[in-house]
């Protein structure tokens, strides 16, 4: 718990980490529905208001920098031998982990609010209610940790602090191919194919119902097993990692 | 080696100065063109990001090109060329902005400023090395794009103007990041202006065109005046008011950029 | 304007309130090599940063080779050839690259640098390594090019910052064959360190720096002299005898400073007395688990003028 606690620490003290953690999101909402708002003129797309689509991608977009802020600090622990530190001392291995992890979920809770307070300023609409607002947090919060998760397994395993671009990189193609601006209805060809399989459409999806109607089980289960999927795959890679450092 | 010789005789003034002030500019260009091309990971994402963004986008956004508000245009693909060029460019100016930062912190700048080089040519040579790279860059942008079928309608002359646009855009944007690098000898610090491109990009008619938007949103992306004429040279054909206004924009951001940089530098030689 | 080849009066240079260097005189002669001592953070760096024109300095004056360091910076800098600390090279050139950069910077033309550069890689002999990326050499190799690329335009003044620092000691060996194969060339050389025995090796005249002012200046055998009585360092077996142990010495000598859990003294009279200081303690019952008896070292030179140990006070980190 302590460990959490010292990252949350460190945000409070640095201001060039929180200001970003708040633009960023801030950003994608304004530039998402500022740039592509005609986009609702194409026949089939399913809202009139753009902000209503776009929030969901904004929201996971933003969740998924406290991930990659996680995987960062990592990198800098590890450069600087503190983790090392902490394998040798008598706490437990999972919490080296965990806490990280835990810390995103905490941390993601900033950028989703940001980005759930600016939507419904630019007119957003919840006929999902309570339960659409929630599992927008859950589809958020789990994204981030996710991406958190992927992040240390590749940090530990390159162990060098370069494995953030590489993280970057490939959290940014994984997210672009998906619905995140477009319905999968509009897209044709290898891209309709490509944003179909790929989990991310699924959590967005799961994300995004409350703002476009009633929230039904359909939309919620592929998301949350993928959000369950990818926390456990990327969990158990980023333990093994964990292991190898120390025989 | 001789005991403690006066000045070599290269200086007895038999070489022009600005002969030599010349040369220095050039191998300084060489070395930061060299430098950039020896660590791929300072180019790639400038090649591989854009062509990324501008596939997944051409592909999303096909069916918008349908709606009547869009701008005549063969595909979202030829939409796109410009703002991938621009991103390319926001990734290599950025990345004099870094070099030169790594330099000051390494030390390597103290050792050209014990040196009788020009001083203006430590200035020149970094921006020249970027702009000659990002120009190299969109030239491979622009063949790509056209293997990929999307034509530029203003020939070969329309392609030439792009790259020299994205040259003196490159000096115009690398101004900024060498400003700052001068200013903080920090490489974290410049690397962070970084996303600051990417809004201006954003908040322009880069990605999706004007007449689609609305509210101050639309006034904002419309008064980039740098990307709508390039565009025009790519969807319409050629045009020598585009040219002009286009390279005119581009001259008066890089009069701010270097007049600001130049200010920098000569704080840090004063104060340092 | 004086004929050495460098001198500074009253140089000074604050940052803000901080005095980083206060008001310091230094004469350097013709061909000689030059000692700058000092710990970390006495000046040392910033009066070389000055002497090489990278800052200006906000009092005093200083010349190189003849050119006033703020009025004509850039004869000065035609005129010297400066390795700073670190051996700031970009790892992504090869050496040939570089040095060929370096004399283009000196104005020299393209042929004429590549007939030079292939000249210094063999003398610091990297005419094999000349085409690889600096990126792959050793620290030594990196701090040879440096010298090198100090040596392009045949300087007739060479400012070597701690060259030495951070090497394995065959490196630093090779570096001092080195610098005074050039200094018999005729090349002045004024050399800053951190090593007391790069200085007393290499150094004709040194000058130890403390707090900005220069504390000792002169040759390291004269001033070694006047600290004078040699140091004799006790460390008793059992504390409880302090005070005795104490009472005892005062009677031999003044006191110096010493690490924790030791005693020093100046030994007046020198190794002759040794025998009577370990029978008084034997007298008093106090049990000597260690004795050494120090001529005096540059060490005691720096202590005598500042009260503090230097060797105790190096640390890696870069002078600020």
């Amino acid at each position: 718990m302590w460990m959490t606690r010292r990252n949350l620490t460190r945000v409070v003290r640095m201001p060039s980490i929180i200001i970003p953690m708040a633009i960023m999101p801030l950003f994608f909402v304004v530039a998402f529905t500022g740039s592509f708002s005609g986009i609702t003129e194409v026949p089939g797309f399913p809202t009139r208001q753009v902000i209503n689509w776009v929030a969901a991608y904004a929201l996971i977009q933003g969740a998924s920098f406290a991930g990659l802020g996680a995987a960062g600090s990592m990198a800098t622990d590890l450069d600087d031998g503190f983790i090392d530190r902490l394998l040798l001392s008598p706490i437990r291995r999972s919490s080296i982990l965990v806490a990280p992890l835990l810390y995103t979920a905490i941390r993601a809770l900033i950028p989703i609010t940001i980005v759930m307070v600016a939507s419904a300023m630019s007119g957003a609409a919840m006929p999902g209610g309570v339960l659409g607002v929630t599992l927008a947090y859950v589809a958020g919060v789990g994204g981030g940790v996710v991406i958190g998760a992927f992040g240390l397994a590749v940090v530990l395993r390159m162990n060098d602090i370069r494995a953030m671009s590489v993280v970057q990189t490939l959290a940014f193609v994984v997210m672009f191919p998906s619905i995140g601006q477009v319905p999968l209805v509009l897209l044709s060809g290898w891209m309709h194919w490509v944003a179909r399989i790929n989990p991310v459409t699924n959590i967005l999806r799961m994300a995004r119902q409350g703002f476009l109607g009633p929230v039904t089980w359909a939309d919620t289960w592929p998301g949350l097993l993928a959000l369950a999927i990818g926390t456990v795959v990327f969990g158990a890679w980023a333990g093994y990692e964990l292991e190898r450092r120390n025989p | 080696m001789t005991a403690a010789v006066g000045l070599p005789s290269t200086f007895d003034g038999s070489r022009h100065r600005f002969r030599v002030t010349l040369e220095q500019g050039f191998a300084l260009a060489k070395r930061s063109v060299l430098s950039t091309w020896r660590s791929p990971a300072a180019w790639v994402p400038g090649l591989v990001l854009p062509l990324m963004i501008a596939a997944v986008y051409s592909a999303q956004f096909a069916m918008a090109t349908q709606l009547p508000q869009f701008p005549p245009v063969d595909s979202f693909l030829q939409y796109m060329l410009p703002a991938s060029v621009l991103q390319s460019i926001a990734f290599g100016a950025g990345n004099a902005g870094t070099d030169l930062a790594t330099d000051i912190e390494n030390g390597f700048f103290d050792r050209l400023m014990a040196s009788p080089v020009a001083r203006q040519s430590v200035l020149v040579g970094r921006i020249m090395g970027a702009a000659v790279f990002s120009g190299f860059e969109s030239l491979v942008l622009v063949l790509v794009f056209l293997a990929f079928g999307a034509p530029v309608k203003g020939g070969v002359g329309g392609v030439i103007a792009i790259i020299f646009i994205a040259g003196l855009l490159a000096i115009a944007v690398g101004g900024f990041g060498v400003a700052v690098a001068l200013r903080t000898g920090s490489p974290e610090a410049t690397q962070s202006m970084f996303p600051l491109t990417f809004v201006f990009l954003f908040m322009s008619s880069a990605f999706f065109p004007t007449e689609l938007m609305n509210g101050w949103y639309q006034q904002v992306a419309q008064s980039n005046f740098i990307i709508d004429p390039t565009r025009r040279l790519v969807i319409y054909g050629w045009s020598w008011t585009d040219l002009l206004q286009a390279v005119a924009v581009t001259l008066a951001v890089a009069a701010v950029s270097l007049s600001w940089s130049y200010r920098m530098y000569l704080r840090r030689l004063e104060v340092k | 304007m004086t004929t050495h080849p460098i001198s500074a009066h009253g140089l000074e240079r604050s940052f803000g309130t901080l005095v980083a260097v206060d008001g310091i005189d230094l004469e350097v002669e013709e061909g000689e090599i030059f000692g700058f001592l000092g710990p970390n953070g006495a000046g040392k760096s910033t009066t070389v940063r000055m002497l090489v024109t990278l800052l200006k300095p906000t009092g005093g004056t200083a010349s190189v080779a003849g050119y006033d360091v703020v009025e004509q910076p850039n004869m000065v800098r035609r005129s010297i050839g400066v390795a700073l600390q670190d051996a700031a090279i970009d790892p992504l050139m090869t050496g040939n690259e570089l040095l060929k950069l370096q004399a283009i910077l000196h104005g020299l033309g393209s042929r004429e640098a590549t007939r030079r550069s292939g000249e210094l890689l063999e003398r610091v002999g990297l005419t094999k390594a000349g085409n690889r990326r600096v990126g792959t050499y050793s620290g030594g190799m990196r701090r040879r090019l440096d010298l090198a690329l100090a040596l392009i335009h045949n300087p007739s003044v060479l400012f070597l910052d701690e060259p030495t620092t951070g090497l394995d000691p065959t490196s630093r060996l090779s570096m001092w064959e080195e610098v005074r194969a050039l200094n018999k060339e005729g090349t002045t050389v004024f050399l800053t360190t951190q090593y007391l025995e790069e200085a007393d090796q290499l150094a004709g005249r040194i000058a130890i720096i403390d707090g900005g002012r220069i504390v000792r200046q002169g040759d390291p055998a004269v001033l070694k002299d006047e600290v004078g009585d040699p140091t004799l360092r006790i460390e008793i077996g059992d504390s409880i005898m302090l005070d005795t142990a104490k009472a005892v010495l005062t009677t031999f000598g003044e006191w110096r400073p010493a690490r924790d859990g030791r005693l020093a003294i100046g030994l007046e009279g020198g190794a002759k007395r040794m025998a009577d200081v370990v029978r008084s303690l034997d007298a008093q019952g106090v049990p000597v688990a260690h004795i050494e008896l120090d001529t005096p070292s540059l060490d005691d030179v720096f202590s005598d003028a500042t009260g503090r140990r230097l060797e105790g006070a190096m640390v890696d980190d870069e002078e600020s």
